[in-house]
């Protein structure tokens, strides 16, 4: 009964995306018009440049920009995040700052970046750990602030130090807070990853896709375009897995209160 | 005694200061230093002074102001069709259990897709518009808001919508005494996120996609090597974000009163 519900509700989610691709691959079959050629041979574009060589050579230098950056960002938010959250004085200083950084649209910093590094990888890779870091240190100052008072009296009768109750006692309990920066900074890295490439010259599958469509190869654009949104789910997705895994404690806290 | 005395009061002078003017003036101050010396002073970094005397100087522009209106039509133009597209489909979704589960998977998917990777196609079909910006803003929006707005809806109380089944009240009634009140702080929620994003929206198809305004502003100030232009232009547009964001906090204090604490 319970496994039957379960596919029934996998079928009612399946069947609009099924049924919008079925509809986008017949209304195009005998597309005439430049900007939409049939998805047919969108797909069979698709598979000819992305499943070769072509994805190490444009693709992966993306995905590797990528994660160094964030990688960084997470580092960085996550450490001076929790000092600066574990201190008022600190965080009534910088936080007016990030805040304000925080204001600006990070693909508008990339610029600014351009002007500092030049067009090469530095360049693309400060952009995304900045424009990234910004959402992991206010969700950290935010989340280590917001401790349960309860539990920070109970730490003092344990006698813990200043250290163990910020990263064994804080941090865990701000966890939830913290994923929810970890997630925008994730989604911010990957638009600032593209718009790096949008704007600097050469390689990486946003210059790619840009390129592409300056000089009229239309389907080729297509497959650029279609490569980075899936992969801007699937990189959402993964997060999402890596984030239930890791906060399974708490939705079993949740549930119990 | 004395030397305790004045540092003391020293020490009250200083804490009069607020310490976000503070860490302004620091942060500047930094700034100012790394565009002068040391490794990053070799690029073509402007200083925090010059940056800051053309951003007063564009302020007595008249073309600034045009490029703050263009900006602001553009994602006010997006963000009210996103509005009445979103809030009535999500609505209606709402309702329906089956429509909720149908379109969820869907709607998620298109809702994670940043709207940065369409502009190489938007630009080829709709050129280097205010047209394209604003449907960027429109694809950025409606699937957040619209599930957002069903959330809304789903979340009735199903006791009350019980009782109402029972006073034999129509679907009218329904939505307008159960239904609408427990969606509007929902869809609240969801318009304070579109009105963000649809201002970052607009920038960035002005920068990446040649839309007018203030994003398009960077990129031509960028590529003509007016690096003070670029960097003030920047400073700009954290101002506003700033503004933007404090005029949706009082503006939602109000509108949703009955839910402000």
């Amino acid at each position: 009964m319970k496994a039957y519900s379960k596919v029934l509700l996998i079928l009612t989610g399946a069947w609009l995306p099924v049924a919008l691709i079925i509809l986008w691959w017949n209304v195009s079959a005998d597309s005439s018009n430049p900007f939409f050629p049939p998805l047919s041979v969108i797909w069979q574009q698709f598979t000819t440049i992305w499943f070769s060589d072509q994805f190490v050579i444009n693709a992966v230098p993306s995905l590797r920009n990528l994660l160094i950056g964030y990688a960084i960002a997470v580092v960085v938010g996550l450490v001076l995040g929790a000092y600066i959250g574990a201190s008022r004085t600190l965080g009534s200083y910088i936080e007016p700052v990030a805040d304000f950084i925080r204001s600006i649209p990070p693909v508008a910093t990339v610029p600014i970046f351009i002007v500092i590094f030049g067009l090469g990888m530095q360049m693309r890779i400060a952009a995304i750990s900045v424009s990234a870091l910004f959402p992991i240190l206010l969700a950290t100052i935010q989340a280590v602030r917001s401790t349960d008072r309860v539990l920070l009296d109970t730490t003092k009768t344990m006698r813990l130090t200043p250290s163990q109750v910020l990263w064994r006692v804080r941090m865990p309990a701000g966890l939830p807070m913290i994923f929810s920066g970890l997630q925008l900074g994730l989604q911010v890295a990957f638009i600032v990853t593209i718009a790096s490439e949008y704007l600097g010259a050469g390689f990486g599958m946003g210059a790619f896709t840009l390129i592409a469509a300056d000089s009229f190869m239309i389907l080729d654009a297509w497959t650029g375009v279609i490569l980075m949104g899936l992969l801007g789910y699937g990189i959402n997705l993964i997060f999402d897995v890596v984030q239930r895994i890791m906060l399974s404690w708490y939705v079993g806290q949740k549930k119990l209160a | 005694m004395t030397t305790i005395s004045t540092e003391g009061s020293r020490k009250s002078v200083f804490a009069l200061i607020p310490p976000a003017v503070v860490s302004t003036l620091v942060s500047l101050a930094i700034w100012q230093l790394a565009a002068t010396v040391g490794p990053i002073s070799e690029s073509s970094i402007p200083t925090a002074t010059a940056t800051v005397a053309t951003l007063a100087a564009m302020m007595f522009e008249g073309e600034t102001y045009a490029l703050i209106g263009e900006t602001f039509v553009m994602a006010g133009i997006g963000f009210l069709l996103s509005v009445v597209i979103a809030v009535p489909a999500g609505f209606a979704i709402g309702l329906s259990r089956f429509a909720y589960r149908s379109t969820k998977f869907t709607f998620d998917f298109f809702k994670v897709i940043p709207p940065i990777v369409l502009i190489p196609i938007t630009i080829l079909v709709l050129g280097p518009s205010m047209q394209m910006g604003i449907f960027l803003i429109v694809f950025t929006n409606v699937f957040a808001l619209a599930i957002q707005t069903s959330y809304g809806v789903r979340d009735t109380d199903p006791v009350l919508l019980e009782t109402l089944r029972l006073y034999r009240l129509g679907l009218a009634k329904q939505i307008l005494y159960a239904r609408l009140p427990t969606a509007l702080p929902f869809i609240a929620v969801g318009l304070r996120l579109a009105a963000a994003a649809s201002l970052i929206v607009a920038v960035v198809a002005g920068l990446l996609g040649g839309a007018p305004g203030l994003g398009n502003a960077i990129l031509t100030s960028q590529s003509s090597g007016n690096s003070e232009r670029t960097f003030a232009i920047v400073l700009l547009l954290g101002v506003l974000g700033v503004a933007v964001s404090r005029a949706i906090q009082w503006s939602q204090a109000r509108i949703v009163f009955w839910e402000s604490r």
